[in-house]
């Protein structure tokens, strides 16, 4: 495996069009860590079709980047890929499909406290 | 092109972010039907997420609404209006008191005090502190939008408002949205309008906001009439994370160097310490670390050494002021903020222009309304901690005040050759087989490069001449894309109407800046590197006319205090 990409198998569906999914294979060359939300966002700029969040809260809470990985519902802001490795992307599985591993959120999560902060 | 899909509402709000929320509330409150619309999901987007979640709230013994107007005026070096500060001042702590209606809450103390902060530029401690940072905030308000029937619609990008006519005193109608949950197009009428989208710094490459931070908003009323001020004017947060590239866009408290706090540092790769005490203002500390960048005292990565690891406050006051979600997400990066030197340079953090409003919110177009970010003129040419979230919950407030009253006063019925305007703007940038679409990523890149490097910290007029004439080439580009319209989530569309704002937006950034031919707070002219207040104590304006940007200035609107700060 060469330690300067990482390798994803992503689910590509498009519901209003198709009765189920298939994956599709990207490389993403990178010599540095990425989170998975990072690496999704690097797929859509090489295929512009691949649908996918790229708001981020820079926190690890809001949610916006809910997606599968490897069979496990991750939160993809903060879970951290590394060159060499590969991995499979699907839809979050708690939320309908709108479109390959964007999904349709019903409602916002609580929060827990949080301490001080400025800015 | 067609309207797949038609709603109406008195009062419509464009972005769901703490100040659109806070608007449809208000406008909720006062009886009127609002559609509340945003690009991203419901809690899910936008810029408030990302913050720390400080509010000024001029509530503690010995502070006043005196004290914190002029504290305000103070920082924004002469160009913060007066009366809009003055309402800031007035309403914030009754905001605050309905933000914890609304279900929000502020940090407290095991015996119910509130943690109160005093950050640069306060003359007395002022900050609260919402739980759950900015997201504890966005959660709650958009759990009082659910119970007050406001009808919330997200996925939702607006691309175009309508007018009653398009001559510049048409009154807002409403506006035409991209579905991105069908993909259709789909058409709202409304009385009143608010724009609440916040900012635009997703266009330097160095910036802490999320990628929503487009400028649609200040295209959307710019391209409908409205006169947008002080577009100069740009915060620049001092201490962005620029490495490692996983963390790129996070940022660490500039604040938390201050001696009261863990009394670290920002070092050049020397170590030399760059930054004074007591602390200076973000204006200067941003030009300061900027100065040692470019004097290439920086890492390879373009950065400065942010480190609070040898706090005299003791590790255990660090390990505590440190344990947020905030960095705990640098955490979950292998990157320990109370002992690592994490990589930071001056980001893209706060547009202090905008659309321009009255107390009331009201912008020169009849009907429409604007509330900060998206809106300007409240902080002038600074902005100190915690008057950004203040400022979505005062005027937030107010626009859907008054956006309500005016929809009982007024009806508006939109002209079909708006709606025929806008649905051919969009067809324009479609084909059926896509046409050069790969290319966008390359040409979204190529504009926030040249952003970056010409209306970043250091400006001159060359560069700015020279940004202007790449927004042209970028411009020029874009005309050819076209991208399919067809499918759900058109992400692709979306992608090229976004460039599209960011694009004019820049052009409105540069051009203006190119006017200000002086230097204050933010905005500095290495061509002009000394504050000219003999001709300078005033805004920027810009307006579209003639299919161009037409430039000019306004009056600062005084009430008289700004002598005795
Ligand atoms: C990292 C960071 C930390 C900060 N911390 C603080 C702090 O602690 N205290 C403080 O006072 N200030 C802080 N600020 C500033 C403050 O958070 C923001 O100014 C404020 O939250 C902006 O709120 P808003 O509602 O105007 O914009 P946003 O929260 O960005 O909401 C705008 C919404 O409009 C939507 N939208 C945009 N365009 C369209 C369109 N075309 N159609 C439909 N919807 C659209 C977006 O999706 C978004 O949801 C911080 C800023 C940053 C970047
Ligand atoms: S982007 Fe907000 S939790 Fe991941």
């Amino acid at each position: 495996m060469p330690e300067n990409a990482i390798f994803v198998k992503a689910l590509r569906f498009d519901p209003s069009r198709e009765s189920a999914g298939r994956f599709e294979e990207y490389r993403v060359e990178t010599a540095q860590p990425l989170s998975v939300m990072a690496l999704l966002a690097k797929i859509h700029d090489q295929d512009a079709t691949f649908a996918c969040r790229t708001s981020t809260c820079f926190k690890g809470r809001c949610g916006s980047c809910l997606v599968r990985v490897d069979g496990r519902d991750v939160f993809g802001c903060t879970a951290l890929i590394y060159p060499g490795q590969s991995i499979v992307v699907e839809p979050h599985s708690q939320f309908k499909v709108i479109r390959d591993v964007a999904v349709d959120f019903a409602a916002p999560q609580a929060v827990a406290g949080d301490g001080v902060g400025a800015e | 092109m067609k309207i797949s899909e038609r709603y109406g509402a008195e009062v419509m709000v464009i972005g769901a972010g703490s100040a659109g929320m806070r608007a449809a509330l208000a406008a909720a409150e006062a009886g009127a039907k609002v559609l509340l619309l945003n690009k991203g999901p419901l809690a899910k987007s936008g810029i408030t997420l990302t913050a720390a979640g400080g509010m000024q709230v001029p509530s503690q013994p010995g502070d006043s609404q005196e004290l914190y107007w002029q504290d305000t005026i103070r920082s924004g070096y002469g160009l913060a209006d007066e009366n809009l500060v003055w309402a800031m001042a007035e309403d914030a702590v009754a905001r605050a008191a309905d933000a914890e209606r609304y279900g929000a809450r502020f940090v407290r103390d095991a015996d119910g005090n509130l943690a109160i902060g005093r950050f640069p530029g306060q003359s007395q401690p002022r900050n609260r502190f919402f739980k759950g940072g900015g997201i504890g905030l966005v959660t709650a308000l958009a759990g009082a939008c659910r119970r007050n029937n406001i009808i919330v619609m997200d996925e939702i990008l607006i691309t175009g408002l309508l007018r009653t006519w398009s001559g510049s005193d048409g009154a807002v109608a409403g506006a035409i949205g991209l579905n991105l949950r069908t993909g259709q197009l789909v058409r709202f009428d409304a009385r009143s309008v608010i724009l609440a989208t916040g900012g635009c710094q997703w266009l330097w490459e160095v910036n802490d906001c999320p990628a929503d931070a487009t400028g649609d908003g200040q295209v959307l009323a710019y391209r409908a009439g409205a006169e947008l001020i002080d577009m100069e004017m740009v915060l620049f947060y001092p201490t962005v994370i620029v490495w490692p590239e996983s963390l790129k866009g996070a940022f660490v408290h500039y604040e938390f160097l201050s001696p009261e706090i863990l009394d670290g540092n920002v070092y050049d790769t020397a170590g030399a310490a760059l930054l004074p005490k007591p602390l200076p203002g973000r204006d200067e500390a941003m030009r300061l670390m900027a100065a040692a960048i470019t004097a290439g005292r920086g890492t390879a990565h373009g950065g400065v050494l942010w480190y609070v690891g040898d706090s005299p406050q003791g590790t255990e006051k660090v390990r505590k002021t440190l344990d947020t979600l905030q960095y705990n997400y640098i955490r979950s990066h292998g990157v320990d903020p109370a002992s690592d030197r994490i990589e930071v340079a001056p980001g893209a953090h706060y547009l202090m222009g905008g659309i321009a409003i009255n107390e009331e919110c009201r912008t020169n177009i009849a009907g429409l309304f604007a509330t900060p970010e998206c809106a300007g003129n409240v902080d002038g040419a600074n902005r100190l901690a915690g008057n950004g979230i203040t400022a979505t919950q005062v005027f937030g407030a107010r626009a859907g005040y008054y956006a309500a009253q005016w929809a009982g006063e007024h009806a508006a019925a939109a002209d079909a050759a708006e709606v025929d305007a806008e649905l051919a703007r969009i067809a324009a940038k479609v084909a059926a087989s896509g046409k050069n679409a790969r290319h966008v990523p390359a040409i979204r890149r190529k504009l926030r490069a040249a952003v970056q490097r010409y209306a970043g910290v250091s400006r001159d007029g060359e560069g700015l001449r020279r940004l202007l004439a790449v927004i042209d080439e970028v411009q020029g580009e874009l005309a050819e894309v076209r991208v399919p319209f067809a499918g759900v989530y058109n992400q692709q569309l979306k992608d090229v109407l976004e460039l599209d704002s960011m694009c004019e937006t820049a052009r409105l950034v540069a051009g203006s800046a190119l006017r200000r031919e002086e230097s204050r707070g933010h905005h500095f002219r290495s061509d002009f590197p000394q504050s000219d207040d003999a001709n300078w104590l005033k805004h920027t304006s810009v307006k579209l006319a003639d299919g161009g940007p037409v430039y000019g200035t306004r009056p600062v609107a005084r009430i008289g205090r700004y002598d005795n700060c």
